[in-house]
């Protein structure tokens, strides 16, 4: 009887200062503490997501050389076609040529509509949770990071920055169910939101149903709302969702980015729009 | 004069701090796999969960009160790496802890099958408890999504992980002779 009300105590103990730490955490209170652990901690994770990521790939070499014959014989396919689609391509080129001058604002203005210094970051340890989809960086408060500042690498959008601690920060990828970005549809301008779903590919929702959608369609960012610059790509269309009696129609998304291969990500510091920059740009694919 | 046997043999105030320490370290071992290693292995869109699969283990085999320290620190470790808040982990963690009491009491003691069943149980309590957490700090929760695509796979993931580390950790603490803490 004594040693189950001993043990009792200890859970209610234990649990009251889980409770405490719950709440000090989550209003910001234990910032100092984590940003200690974060910098003690680091050179491990560094050290042990290397030979993590040296383990995987052994693993993911294996696996690759299963599906390499049948790739190869698909690749090959894709080559014959891509070969024809230059051909069409380069005259179609010569004639964008032409229409470039004609769109002088268009050239005056860079492709992309925001400016400011982009931090590269290694990644330094993936999110060992289930419930959390997010990536650990070796930059923190220290390299001028907060929390908020959008992550990308060449291929398209990967997150935002979830938590900073002073040589580290957490970043919430766009495939967390907590996570939702406003987005349009590269071809025909429709906006929409991207939220993460557990455990599934992301979905585009709120796309007006008027609005048509196809699979391949190429999902950027629409800007709104200032969260992400404009114009960086998220994902493509795999399958669309649409049902007369809806509001709005879903679109199931496949990301650019490969989150299970994420090495090196930039980290935007700042995306404000150039001064002079006219609106029109927003329009222009 | 002194007995040079009983000179050699440490006391038990400092066989408990090196008990402690080699806990410490083994935790963080776990730890460490947990995060660089297995968080690279996505199976049926989940990743086994070491630590708590560790956590039901220790409670089986050192009893609930061991149980509930190694969930507690656990826990605080994977919220400090994952960026959660603090003690979220560590609630889901210290509450199955309690679980391990199904199995000091019935026929199927000392039964490899006990663990799995326990860790089958668990996962999803585990899981329901970070999620109602997240929840009341205002994210949105799809409970349904992540009952059947995240805890669902995670539930067979670690009932095949405790096969593993059931019995490999009975060897490490029997190895190590890691003395038993009571309340």
């Amino acid at each position: 009887m004594k040693q189950v009300s001993a043990r009792t105590l200890l859970f209610f103990v234990l649990a009251a200062i889980c409770v405490v730490l719950l709440i000090l955490s989550s209003s910001g209170h234990m910032g100092a503490v984590e940003g200690a652990f974060s910098r003690i901690s680091r050179p491990f994770l560094i050290t042990s997501s290397g030979l993590g990521r040296q383990i995987g790939n052994v693993f993911t070499t294996a696996r690759d050389l299963a599906t390499l014959r049948a790739r190869n014989q698909q690749l090959q396919a894709q080559a014959d076609t891509l070969t024809i689609d230059n051909l069409r391509l380069k005259e179609v080129e010569s004639e964008n040529e032409r229409f470039r001058t004609l769109l002088r604002f268009a050239q005056l203005n860079p492709t992309y509509d925001f400016r400011g210094g982009q931090v590269i970051a290694r990644v330094i340890g993936k999110g060992p949770s289930n419930y959390l989809a997010t990536i650990n960086i070796d930059l923190g408060s220290e390299h001028g990071i907060q929390p908020g500042m959008p992550v990308v690498t060449e291929r398209g959008l990967v997150g935002r920055v979830h938590k900073v601690g002073p040589v580290s920060s957490t970043v919430l990828l766009i495939t967390d169910p907590s996570s939702g970005v406003q987005s349009l549809i590269q071809r025909n301008r429709l906006v929409g939101v991207i939220n993460g779903r557990a455990g599934a590919p992301p979905v585009m929702d709120y796309i007006p149903q008027d609005g048509e959608v196809s699979v391949g369609d190429l999902i950027i960012t629409s800007g709104l709302g200032g969260t992400f610059p404009k114009n960086l790509v998220v994902g493509q269309v795999v399958d669309v969702h649409q049902r007369d009696y809806e509001m709005f129609q879903q679109a199931t998304i496949r990301p650019t980015v490969n989150f299970d291969r994420l090495e090196f990500v930039l980290v935007i510091t700042n995306f404000k729009l150039q001064p002079g920059q006219p609106d029109e740009l927003e329009g222009v694919g | 004069m002194s007995n040079p046997t009983t000179a050699r043999t440490p006391g038990p105030g400092r066989r408990i701090a090196t008990d402690i320490y080699l806990t410490l370290v083994l935790l963080a071992g776990v730890l460490l796999v947990q995060t660089a290693l297995l968080s690279r292995v996505r199976l049926l869109g989940a990743a086994p969960n070491l630590l708590l699969v560790t956590t039901v283990s220790w409670s089986l085999l050192r009893g609930v009160t061991e149980g509930l320290i190694w969930g507690f620190l656990g826990g605080l470790g994977l919220d400090l790496i994952t960026g959660m808040p603090l003690g979220t982990s560590s609630l889901g963690l210290m509450a199955i802890c309690f679980l391990a009491e199904l199995g000091t009491s019935n026929v199927f003691a000392g039964n490899l099958m006990l663990p799995v069943f326990i860790v089958v149980l668990a996962t999803p309590i585990y899981a329901w408890i970070v999620l109602f957490t997240e929840q009341m700090r205002g994210l949105p929760v799809d409970w349904l999504a992540t009952s059947l695509h995240v805890i669902a796979p995670e539930m067979l993931l670690n009932a095949l992980a405790v096969l593993l580390v059931f019995p490999a950790l009975r060897g490490l603490i029997r190895a190590m002779g890691i003395t038993r803490v009571g309340l």
